[in-house]
């Protein structure tokens, strides 16, 4: 199915490594031209650019902090400067550090909040400037079936998620009637870097909760964010779509 | 075909009545008009109602009129064309004694603007445009003067001084008119710190809301030389209509309606505009009078301005307009306006008008205009 | 969907309804006449010419002068929050008038009768309703550059 993203400029958060790395590869292969952001993996980031641009489209790595309001608004001109409008947003960038309430700090909380809530809001607003004038435009928020359902010792990670995915809601509200589409994916658990670090009896307990029987690739998750970023997906707005294999049903 | 007199009038005071309600104004206009007759009420055939409904809590409000006055079972309807409602009420009363339907019909304008809530005000204000192409940008009755103005000045270099000329000389007659809502002079500088309202009007551009009635008594030809011995006749008639959006007029520095409903009236009456000795013309805003004067062929078109900076409207001057303070100082009661300027009129024609009186009074002239100029009245009068 | 037209709109139902529609997606269009080729702005649905009832739209240039405008500064119901604000008329290039707000690219001292303005359609970007109007604005801006009233 031909998505028709052919020359499409987007930027990706957290675009040089897991789920991130995966989108911005997805949408190069697509035709899109691809900037992303990273905070610490300058390695991986060019290495993601240097396949975008292996595959003929145009590539940046901006290093820049989420939780950065003024770094999001430099990023996005960036952007706008260099390959001449932005059609498409993908919020991806996001940290969790978890623990049960009663052992979370305030800095445990504030720290995730910044990065995923405000990070978000951050990246939102500089796109919904741009595409507001423009007149047209993709929003694809990557949140978390977590952010749905709640998730023991996570009340800072899925808040954060839960609250992406009320303002993608919000924004489809104010940005429709310029043409904009937002939209949120949900993955169930996706067998990424990230996802290494949890204890083994927890990725087992999780993979029993899918219907499937197995984890979703961060591919599988570039595929959804590649069609909703599509005219294919025009209709489609203030929609949150599940990627989990039947994860959270 | 018969002529058409009008054998009595009645006027009540213009002002901020809130002792009153709408059929008690009626009331004293028409008892002034009645004494003035020197009639029986049992005289009158019928009577119509100018007024505009939608400012009155009283739906179908000739009705409440008729019965207060005390005409039920005779007939009665109601006319509404906006700010020019009483002019119809005048016209369809004499085409019924044309017809030779009725003989004596009573005519009365009243209007109460002040039973309504600022903010039902304001809602109607938002509406007195073309709703469908223009009310959604927010066009007011003064922004759509404003922007004649403007295009006045732009066309024929009429000046914002002349604007104020106008206002001036309205006040002036006002503070001597016993009915007048503003009943004193006003100078330049007043009307220059006054507040702004839509560009280039300042508040002393705008005439004022008021309440008020006013009734004039027409007859038959016949009926009028046995009731008088100074009938004054309605013998020129003139009504036409111009488009209610301004984006369908071809210029926006005068009224087509204007200059139609004139040339017809003229024709009919047989006169020229040098004969007007005394006119009461639709002065809604400052440039309106401006407008009304050239419309009415009292000077060429966009020499206006110049002719009231020379105070050539003045009594003295070329012709006398709105020596009664015209809406600008007498107030606007919408629906009242036309029999008030048609009152005005038949007072100076009669000789009647004491300090305001227009020498040698022949022939006289009303012009009330409806909305932004959809519809305009003009009656040449004459006395005998 | 014609109750996208105005900041307030008094008359949601029309023939000529999907003029809005248009409006929302940047063409600001007149109305032909499919019987006699007469063509009308603002649009109508039944010809003023030959009455037929049988139109189509059609696309305008924008290209317009202005007629004559004034800034409106006592405002009614529903236009308290954008007061003062200026409405000009202006002449259309294919003929027909407007009547519309001047845009953000227009600074007031620069407003002159007889200056050549573009009519350029707007979307209100602070309504959660959808609602769509159309700016004078600078000879060639366009649709996706402009936004907001000029106060």
């Amino acid at each position: 199915m031909d998505l028709g993203l052919e020359g499409k400029n987007a930027i990706v958060t957290g675009g040089s490594v897991g789920i991130g790395s995966a989108i911005a590869l997805g949408l190069a292969r697509e035709g899109c031209n691809v900037a992303i952001n990273y905070r610490r993996h300058d390695t991986e980031a060019n290495e993601v650019v240097r396949q975008i641009e292996a595959m003929g489209r145009k590539g940046l790595a901006v290093k820049a902090d989420v939780s950065s309001y003024d770094d999001a608004q430099n990023m996005v001109k960036t952007v706008v400067e260099t390959f001449g409008r932005l059609d498409i947003m993908v919020c991806n960038a996001g940290i969790n550090w978890d623990g049960v309430i009663w052992k979370m700090s305030e800095e445990q909380w504030d720290t995730v909040i910044n990065v995923n809530l405000k990070g978000y809001f951050n990246y939102n607003k500089a796109a919904a400037q741009v595409m507001k004038d423009q007149k047209g435009g993709k929003i694809v928020n990557i949140s978390s079936i977590n952010g749905m359902r709640g998730k023991f010792a996570q009340v800072n990670y899925s808040a954060s998620k839960g609250g992406e995915i009320a303002m993608s809601k919000s924004l489809a509200r104010e940005l429709g009637k310029f043409n904009v589409n937002v939209n949120a994916v949900a993955p169930g658990m996706v067998m990424t870097e990230m996802a290494e670090s949890i204890p083994p009896e927890f990725l087992t307990k999780a993979m029993d909760e899918t219907a499937l029987g197995r984890f979703a690739t961060p591919e599988e998750c570039a595929d959804i964010v590649a069609f909703l970023c599509s005219d294919r997906a025009r209709h489609i707005t203030g929609e949150v779509i599940k990627i989990d294999g039947g994860q959270y049903m | 075909m018969t002529r058409v007199g009008i054998v009595g009038i009645g006027h009540g005071v213009f002002g901020r009545r809130s002792d009153a309600t709408v059929q008690e104004l009626a009331f004293e206009a028409f008892r002034d008009a009645i004494k003035d007759a020197g009639i029986d009420r049992d005289a009158i055939d019928a009577s119509v109602i100018g007024a505009v409904p939608e400012y009155h809590k009283q739906r179908s409000m000739a009705g409440v009129v008729q019965e207060y006055l005390g005409l039920v079972p005779k007939p009665t309807w109601l006319t509404e064309v906006a700010c020019a409602s009483g002019s119809a009420a005048m016209r369809t009363a004499w085409m019924s004694i044309k017809a030779g339907v009725h003989n004596v019909v009573a005519v009365i304008g009243c209007q109460k603007m002040t039973e309504l809530e600022t903010a039902e005000i304001l809602a109607l204000m938002g509406r007195v445009g073309e709703v469908q192409w223009e009310s959604g940008f927010g066009t007011t009755f003064p922004g759509y003067y404003a922007m004649f103005a403007k295009r006045h000045m732009h066309e024929f270099g009429t000046t914002r001084d002349q604007l104020t000329e106008v206002a001036i000389k309205n006040h002036h007659y006002g503070a001597m008119n016993p009915y007048a809502l503003f009943r004193k002079e006003i100078t330049k500088e007043k009307a220059a710190a006054s507040e702004e309202v839509a560009t280039p009007f300042q508040v002393y551009d705008c005439c004022a809301n008021a309440d008020g009635a006013a009734c004039v008594i027409l007859a038959s030809e016949g009926r009028a030389k046995e009731m008088t011995d100074k009938p004054v006749w309605l013998d020129g008639m003139g009504v036409a209509t111009a488009s209610m959006s301004v984006l369908r007029r071809p210029s926006l520095v005068g009224l087509p309606s204007a200059e139609k409903a004139a040339s017809d009236a003229y024709s009919m009456a047989g006169v020229l505009p040098v004969d007007v000795k005394v006119a009461d013309v639709h002065d809604c805003f400052t440039i309106a009078e401006i407008m009304a004067i050239e419309d009415l062929g009292f000077c060429k078109k966009g020499e206006g301005g110049p002719m009231v900076a020379e105070h050539q409207t003045y009594i003295g001057g070329k012709v006398a307009v709105n020596v009664d303070g015209g809406l600008k100082a007498k107030g606007h009661p919408i629906g009242a306006t036309g029999v008030s300027m048609t009152y005005e009129i038949a007072k100076q024609l009669r000789g009647e008008a004491g300090d305001r009186q227009v020498p040698d009074a022949d022939i006289g002239l009303t012009h009330n205009v409806g909305g932004i100029g959809q519809y305009c009245f003009v009656q040449v009068m004459k006395r005998d | 969907m014609f109750k996208w037209f105005g900041k307030v709109n008094y008359t949601p139902y029309t023939k000529v309804s999907d003029f809005a529609r248009y409006l929302k997606d940047g063409q600001l269009m007149a109305s032909r006449c499919k019987s006699c080729g007469s063509t009308s702005f603002p649009p109508r649905a039944d010809c003023l010419e030959c009455m037929s009832g049988d139109f189509e739209f059609f696309e305008l240039s924008g290209k317009a002068t202005l007629d004559t405008y004034t800034k409106i500064v006592a405002a009614p119901t529903g236009f308290e929050d954008v007061v003062p604000y200026i409405v000009g008329v202006v002449d259309l290039e294919e003929g027909g008038k407007a009547l519309a707000w001047f845009g953000d690219s227009i600074y007031e001292d620069e407003i002159e009768i007889g200056m050549e303005l573009q009519i350029v359609p707007q979307i209100f970007d602070e309504s959660e309703e959808i609602k769509v109007y159309y700016s004078l604005e600078q000879p060639g801006t366009t649709w996706s550059k402009a936004s907001g009233v000029s106060t």
